[in-house]
Order: structure tokens, then C-alpha cells, then sequence
């Protein structure tokens, strides 16, 4: 799954995810959606990680572009949000120490991405 | 007996609605158990027109002994300094304002706009509102800087929006019986007995913020409010969560994120859009850190609690 994918209706890709994983980003569990992201961006998925968003009114922004997307729309989440699997900038910023990050549940908290997260994974929407 | 005054200016009425829900002591305490006699109240006088004016020049001529004189709002300077878009009683609210705070033993603000201004004088500040003895941050107010009462205390500033009714009773009460000498007042004239701790002390989400787990969304009941919704409980000195509202709760403890109303750069930022009820940042680090703590504290602050935080500080513990 890389490329081709673009320009695919968000129902067109919930039946691709449903081809190759036997459900959508919207039913999967916990796992399955790791996975999903996981091949996703070792796939080669290039995700809009500059610019990190300096003001809140730059971060309201990306969650306004977020806020719209139904949850089959797991390319579009990744993508607008800059996710990476690794940590990011010459801090090392990471999932681990981002306030959004429930380091039990291994999940992305803020409401407009809802996804599970690695602690050493990172995106442009990280907050302490 | 003392004699308390009590006048309204660039106000909601706000404080003296607060005033009147006070139960320790209630309204009718002060006057029933503590021997205050209300002159004149914008809500409880009786009088009207030419009788209210007249108890004011009573007070300042000294025929009334002014004991107390209670001002809640700001004090309204517009247009070109003159005062005239509030007047009271046949003149300027601000001519009476300067001559009975000068005839009274003591003066007490309520509220943010009569402590520095509060929501009137929020920029570009069109009633040029000021509070009595601060605008903002800035000292000096309508009664000027060095401004102080009879008795030799500058203004007694009870700020909130609105003041918790107790404090408000509780300071009366304190004046009125003799015991102003034991009140000590911060760098902003607050009576430290409400005003040195935090809104955050005794916040029942203080776990939350210590295991760094945010509420992001209104209603949670899990998380900490001051990550992403913008409380500014731990950089606000006030007892909110030590004298409760109503008796029974708080703002923080109802979900609701502190506005920071009892210091004096209320309403913060300017109410600039996305200010309110967002945390603000700076390269994702808040631009307000808990009083006391840096940057750097805060980040290995945050790295160490995240590590060590327990799986129940991610559920709703406050099972129905």
C-alpha cells in the first residue's frame, strides 16, 4: 500500500483495509490498527511533518483539517497529523512524554486523532 | 455598629448576587450577629434619587460616620477623562468614588473590575475603566498608588469574577468587629489568608496533573484540565478549592477549567480567539508553567511522571 492510494475515496479505501486486513480502521482493534499504520508508513506513506505548529492558532488549524474526517480515513489522519515511527526534532520528542499519550493504553487521546501509538512514535500535534 | 456603603460601577452586579448567596456569615449575619449597619446597597437600599444622594453627602461631610465603603466595578473614566458614562445620583460615579474613599475608615474592591479593572477594562478598554487602585498589573488605579484609607490600609482588594461570597462576609466581618490589624495583604492587596495558595490546592483532579494525564475534551471526568483546556489553576491564588462554591463544589472539580479570575491580567490574553479554554504554547511546551517551575523542570518533570503513572490515573475513577 503506498502511492496508489491517493486520490482514493475514503470508501474506496476503508475496502482496501477491508481486502488486505478483513476490517476498517474503524472496527479494528487495538492491534490491527497498529499494524495498519505501522505498514502504511514503512510502505512508504510521506506525512506532512513541517511545519510543527508553533502557535495554538496553527494547531487549531490541523485539528479544524482533523475534525472533519470519519475514522475509515486513517491515511488522511496520519498524513495531515505528520506522523512519524520514530522520535522527532533535536529534542527527540516522542509519544512517551506527549500529554495526549496514555502510556497504558498505549493510545493517542486527543479526540481528533483517537488512534493507538508507540511510545517512541511521534507527530506534529505533540504537546507537554 | 459599623456603617457599611456600598456603591456599584462598571459592573454585572455579579458580586453583589455572590454577596447575597454568602453563608458563613450570611448577609443578614452582618447585620443580625455583627453589628454592620448597611447604609445604602445598589440591591437591599430602600431609598431612592435625592435620599440615597443625600446619605452620600452625609458621609462625606462626616455627618454619617463612613466606617466601610464597599465598590464594586470599575470606576469609569470616559469620555476624555470626564466620567460622565456612568453617573450616578446627578454627577460622575468617579467624583463620588474620590470623595467618599477619602471620608471612609476603610475601603474594601470587590471583585475584578473594582480590584484592576476586570472585563471592562480589557483592551482597547473603551469605558477607560480602571480598577480603585490598579489597572491590570499597574498600580496606581483611579485613587492613585499611594492612596490610603482612614485608618491607613490601602484598598482591601477582594478580586474574582465573581468574589467567593465568604470572602467577601468573612472580610467585612474582619473590618467591621476591629480586626483589620490582623489582615495581611499581598504585593495586590489581597488578603492572604484566601490568596496565597492555588485554585489547583485541593483540586480533586491533583492526581491527574501529577500523573500528567489531560482531559481533552469537556465532560471527562479523567484527566487533568490544565494540559489542553486552559486552567490556570496552578498559576492562580485563590481558595477555590479549599472554601467551596455553593458548599459543595468548584469549578475544576465540575469540569470546568479556572479562568484565573482572581488575578489581575483577567480576562488573560485579551479573550484573543483560541485563548479561552485552550492551553497556550510555544512549540508544544505551555507559555504558562505552574508558578515556580521552568521549562526544563517541566519537561523532566513530565517524562518522569508519564514513566511512572499508574494505569487507573487513565480510567474515570469517580464511578456512578
Amino acid at each position: 500500500m503506498d502511492s496508489r492510494v491517493e486520490g482514493l475515496s475514503v470508501a474506496a479505501e476503508a475496502e482496501m483495509y477491508r481486502k488486505r486486513y478483513g476490517t476498517t480502521p474503524a472496527e479494528a482493534d487495538h492491534s490491527t490498527l497498529i499494524r495498519m499504520i505501522e505498514d502504511l508508513l514503512n510502505e512508504g506513506l510521506e506525512t506532512q511533518v513541517d511545519p510543527f505548529p508553533e502557535t495554538d492558532r496553527e494547531f487549531s488549524a490541523i485539528l479544524d483539517e482533523l475534525r472533519g474526517l470519519p475514522a475509515d480515513a486513517l491515511r488522511e489522519k496520519l498524513v495531515i497529523s505528520g506522523w512519524l515511527l520514530k522520535p522527532h526534532g533535536p529534542d527527540e520528542m516522542r509519544c512517551q512524554e506527549c500529554m495526549y499519550f496514555l502510556v497504558h493504553r498505549r493510545w493517542c487521546d486527543l479526540p481528533e486523532l483517537n488512534l493507538p501509538a508507540e511510545p517512541e512514535w511521534w507527530c506534529r500535534l505533540w504537546r507537554i | 455598629m459599623a456603617n457599611l456603603l456600598w456603591l456599584q460601577g462598571g459592573a454585572c452586579s455579579g458580586n453583589t448576587m455572590s454577596f447575597l448567596n454568602a453563608e458563613e456569615p450570611s448577609a443578614c449575619d452582618l447585620v443580625t450577629d455583627f453589628g454592620i449597619n448597611v447604609l445604602w446597597q445598589p440591591s437591599l437600599g430602600l431609598e431612592l434619587g435625592d435620599d440615597v444622594k443625600a446619605i452620600l453627602q452625609k458621609c462625606i461631610s462626616g455627618e454619617i460616620q463612613l466606617d466601610i465603603f464597599v465598590f464594586e466595578g470599575t470606576v469609569i473614566d470616559a469620555p476624555n477623562g470626564t466620567g460622565e458614562w456612568n453617573r450616578f445620583c446627578g454627577r460622575p460615579m468617579k467624583e463620588w468614588v474620590k470623595e467618599l474613599t477619602a471620608a471612609a475608615q476603610f475601603v474594601v474592591a470587590i471583585g475584578d473590575c473594582a480590584t484592576w479593572g476586570g472585563i471592562p477594562a480589557t483592551a482597547p478598554n473603551p469605558s477607560d475603566s480602571k480598577g480603585l487602585q490598579f489597572l491590570k498589573r499597574e498600580k496606581g488605579g483611579a485613587l492613585g498608588a499611594n492612596f490610603t484609607s482612614k485608618a491607613g490600609l490601602p484598598v482591601i482588594n477582594i478580586p474574582g469574577c465573581p468574589a467567593h461570597p465568604d470572602w467577601v462576609t468573612q472580610i467585612l466581618v474582619a473590618v467591621a468587629t476591629g480586626r483589620a490589624g490582623d489582615l495581611t495583604l499581598d504585593e495586590f492587596q489581597r488578603p492572604k489568608t484566601f490568596f496565597s495558595s492555588f485554585t489547583q490546592t485541593g483540586c480533586t483532579r491533583n492526581m491527574h496533573f501529577a500523573y500528567k494525564v489531560s482531559s481533552t475534551a469537556f465532560g471527562q471526568r479523567k484527566g487533568c484540565l490544565f494540559y489542553d483546556l486552559g486552567c490556570r489553576g496552578p498559576m492562580t491564588h485563590s481558595p477555590c478549592n479549599r472554601i467551596l462554591w455553593n458548599r459543595v463544589s468548584s469549578k475544576t472539580r465540575a469540569g470546568m477549567p479556572c479562568l484565573g479570575c482572581t488575578e489581575p491580567e483577567f480576562p488573560f490574553f485579551d479573550l484573543a480567539p483560541g485563548t479561552v479554554f485552550k492551553t497556550q504554547t510555544v512549540m508544544g511546551v505551555p507559555k504558562d508553567l505552574p508558578e515556580g517551575v521552568d521549562k526544563k523542570g517541566y519537561v523532566k518533570l513530565t517524562a518522569a511522571a508519564k514513566g511512572a503513572a499508574p494505569a487507573w490515573a487513565e480510567e474515570d475513577i469517580f464511578v456512578v
